[in-house]
């Protein structure tokens, strides 16, 4: 099954937590560019996924929380309006779930040099971890790493395609 | 055009020449005559200079080996992009001068069984004065008949043209199977390919030393894209800049002393020169914006690079030691991936214009940018190769990314690899000991 975009996938213990993350995610301001989505329902509910890429439910005991991806114009490391709606609701789970360390991928669309692209990827990354930092959460929690244009999300050629895969991307660490 | 041509060749050189003259009436002697090095052939793509290559001479017991030799050279003189090819028999008679051949010249070979394996001898001559001008004796085996004749046919590129082909080089690359990418290896026309890294992650980048023997390539094997030294010889790596964030972008300096790369220590990627035995690093740039992609002039004074400091990428030029650093592209809104020319006249890169990337070539201060590849999917990576004539490139044009060749104007292009993605290629240098 393919990944969903735009949602990192955070196995933690304890189901109380997700409620919490839900409400979290409730509160977010869809991204903009993005397919648009429905935001996953509360994983300790009977879920119906609305969408073929969703995940499935995970056993109550291991919630799964979601961070929600960053996107970016083609060429930019700036941060959109909907990208930084998105770290704000990241930013309210990293600062509930004190124990959570990530990962923060920058990735790129295919356009441009390999060599380019794995240092926009790098900037995109880091964009998004001085943005997390700025409301509060301590920079050692998060570390980045760039895969440019090397690990897209969908691997189409059309700007569908691409505005996906421009993208700071959540994993745990 | 090399088919037409050999249907009608039989008949003898004279007919042949004609022949040659109509399909490609650039390739006239006056024409021909205008870089005369050693007899006229000219080194250039649209203009070739006609080479008649005879079926090579051979006893019953060297027959198969001699056609195999032959289809190498016939190949490697094809791929020159300085000849146009035509099959002729082998001379049954003495030469007579020929004034109205100027810049023709004709290949015979002999191959012959020989203690151990086979012999063969090559020799050129000028149809115009009917001298030969090269004659030299190989011994070789079936295992090496193939370099052997890449060597033929440089030394035949050296005698004709003052500068030595490329047949006796390689071309490092990147091939991406799954969501594994390798560095791989082939010969400079895709004959042998073979994989490098077998480190089951990505590997990116592959740059050669000026030796022949060593690799610098970005590799995450550790989980950082850090950059690493592959020893051919040893097939083993070894770290060479593993500093957190992006190490990427490999490129020696003429002399191998250093390697100059793009480092994220800064807080943003910046080019650095690395000493090739990591104790000292130097830092070119200076400024809050991506600079990437380095490749030495051929005297290593100079650096040309990219760099998005006026809002998108440009290609722009410093001093080796950082200073002095100036923009040279004065067209186009997206420039990446620049690398100087062999001879340091030219430097060729990546365009990015309504939504496509081509190649360019512009001369080295910046001036008569020329586009080289269109209307042929996205179009990047230009290498040049170690003798100027030919680039390297990878295009999507067939679907997926493929590594190409062409001639330095754009012409002859040839496809290398198939199958999987193959991208990032790097032409390697000829190896030691074959410049004389």
């Amino acid at each position: 099954m393919r990944r969903k975009p735009r949602i990192a996938t955070l196995v933690l213990a304890g189901a109380t937590l997700a409620l919490t993350v839900a409400l979290g995610c409730a509160s977010r301001k869809q991204v903009t560019t993005a397919t648009p989505e429905p935001t996953p329902p509360p994983p300790t509910e009977t879920p119906a996924p609305p969408q073929e890429t969703a995940p499935p439910p995970p056993p109550a005991e291991q919630p799964t929380m979601a961070l929600e991806d960053a996107f970016f114009d083609f060429d930019d490391a700036s941060l959109r309006q909907d990208a930084k709606s998105a770290l704000e609701g990241d930013a309210k789970y990293l600062e509930k779930n004190s124990s959570a360390n990530v990962v923060i991928e920058g990735h790129c669309d295919e356009r441009g040099s390999v060599e380019y692209n794995l240092a926009l990827g790098e900037k995109r990354a880091r964009a998004a971890k001085d943005y997390l930092v700025s409301y509060g959460i301590p920079a050692n929690r998060m570390t980045t790493i760039s895969y440019g244009k090397e690990r897209p999300f969908d691997p189409g050629h059309s700007e569908d395609a691409w505005s996906k895969n421009r993208r700071a991307h959540f994993v745990p660490k | 055009m090399a088919s037409t041509i050999s249907s009608s060749v039989r008949r003898g050189a004279a007919a042949l020449l004609a022949g040659l003259l109509a399909a490609a009436p650039a390739a006239a002697p006056t024409a021909v005559a205008q870089t005369d090095v050693r007899i006229g052939v000219k080194a250039s793509g649209t203009v070739k200079s006609p080479l008649l290559l005879a079926t090579f001479r051979a006893s019953g017991a060297a027959a198969g080996a001699a056609t195999d030799a032959r289809a190498v050279a016939r190949r490697d003189f094809d791929l020159s992009g300085v000849f146009a090819v035509a099959d002729v028999d082998p001379l049954d008679k003495k030469l007579e001068p020929d004034p109205s051949l100027q810049g023709t010249v004709r290949v015979e070979g002999t191959v012959e069984a020989s203690a151990g394996g086979f012999r063969f001898t090559g020799e050129v001559f000028d149809l115009a004065t009917a001298e030969s001008v090269l004659r030299r004796a190989y011994p070789f085996t079936r295992e090496t008949a193939r370099i052997t004749m890449h060597r033929f046919v440089d030394d035949v590129l050296e005698q004709l043209t003052g500068e030595r082909g490329i047949c006796e080089t390689q071309v490092a690359f990147v091939r991406e199977t799954g969501r594994i990418e390798e560095i791989w290896v082939m010969d400079y026309d895709g004959a042998n390919p073979r994989q490098i890294t077998h480190d089951r992650t990505i590997a990116l980048s592959p740059a050669w030393a000026p030796w022949g023997t060593e690799l610098a390539f970005t590799t995450y094997k550790r989980g950082n894209p850090d950059l690493y030294l592959f020893d051919l010889h040893r097939g083993a790596s070894y770290p060479f800049s593993t500093r957190p964030g992006p190490n990427i972008a490999p490129s020696y300096s003429p002399d191998g002393k250093w390697i100059a790369c793009a480092l994220y220590r800064d807080g943003n990627s910046e080019i650095y020169l690395i000493s090739r035995d990591a104790q000292t690093a130097r830092r070119l740039t200076r400024n809050d914006r991506i600079d990437s992609s380095p490749s030495f002039s051929p005297t290593g004074r100079e650096i040309v690079f990219s760099s998005d400091r006026s809002g998108s990428p440009q290609i722009y030029v410093m001093d080796a030691d950082g200073v002095n650093q100036r923009l040279l592209t004065l067209e186009g809104k997206y420039n990446d991936s620049p690398r100087w020319s062999p001879k340091g006249d030219k430097i060729a890169y990546a365009a990015r214009h309504d939504g496509w990337f081509d190649v360019v070539v512009m001369d080295s201060d910046g001036q008569n940018p020329v586009q080289i590849t269109s209307n042929a999917g996205h179009n990047e990576n230009p290498q040049w190769s170690a003798d100027g004539r030919k680039i390297y490139f990878s295009s999507s044009r067939s679907g997926r990314r493929q590594i190409y060749v062409m001639n330095a104007d754009g012409s002859d292009v040839v496809q290398l690899t198939q199958g999987d993605e193959c991208f990032n290629p790097a032409a390697g240098p000829r190896p030691r000991g074959s410049v004389k």
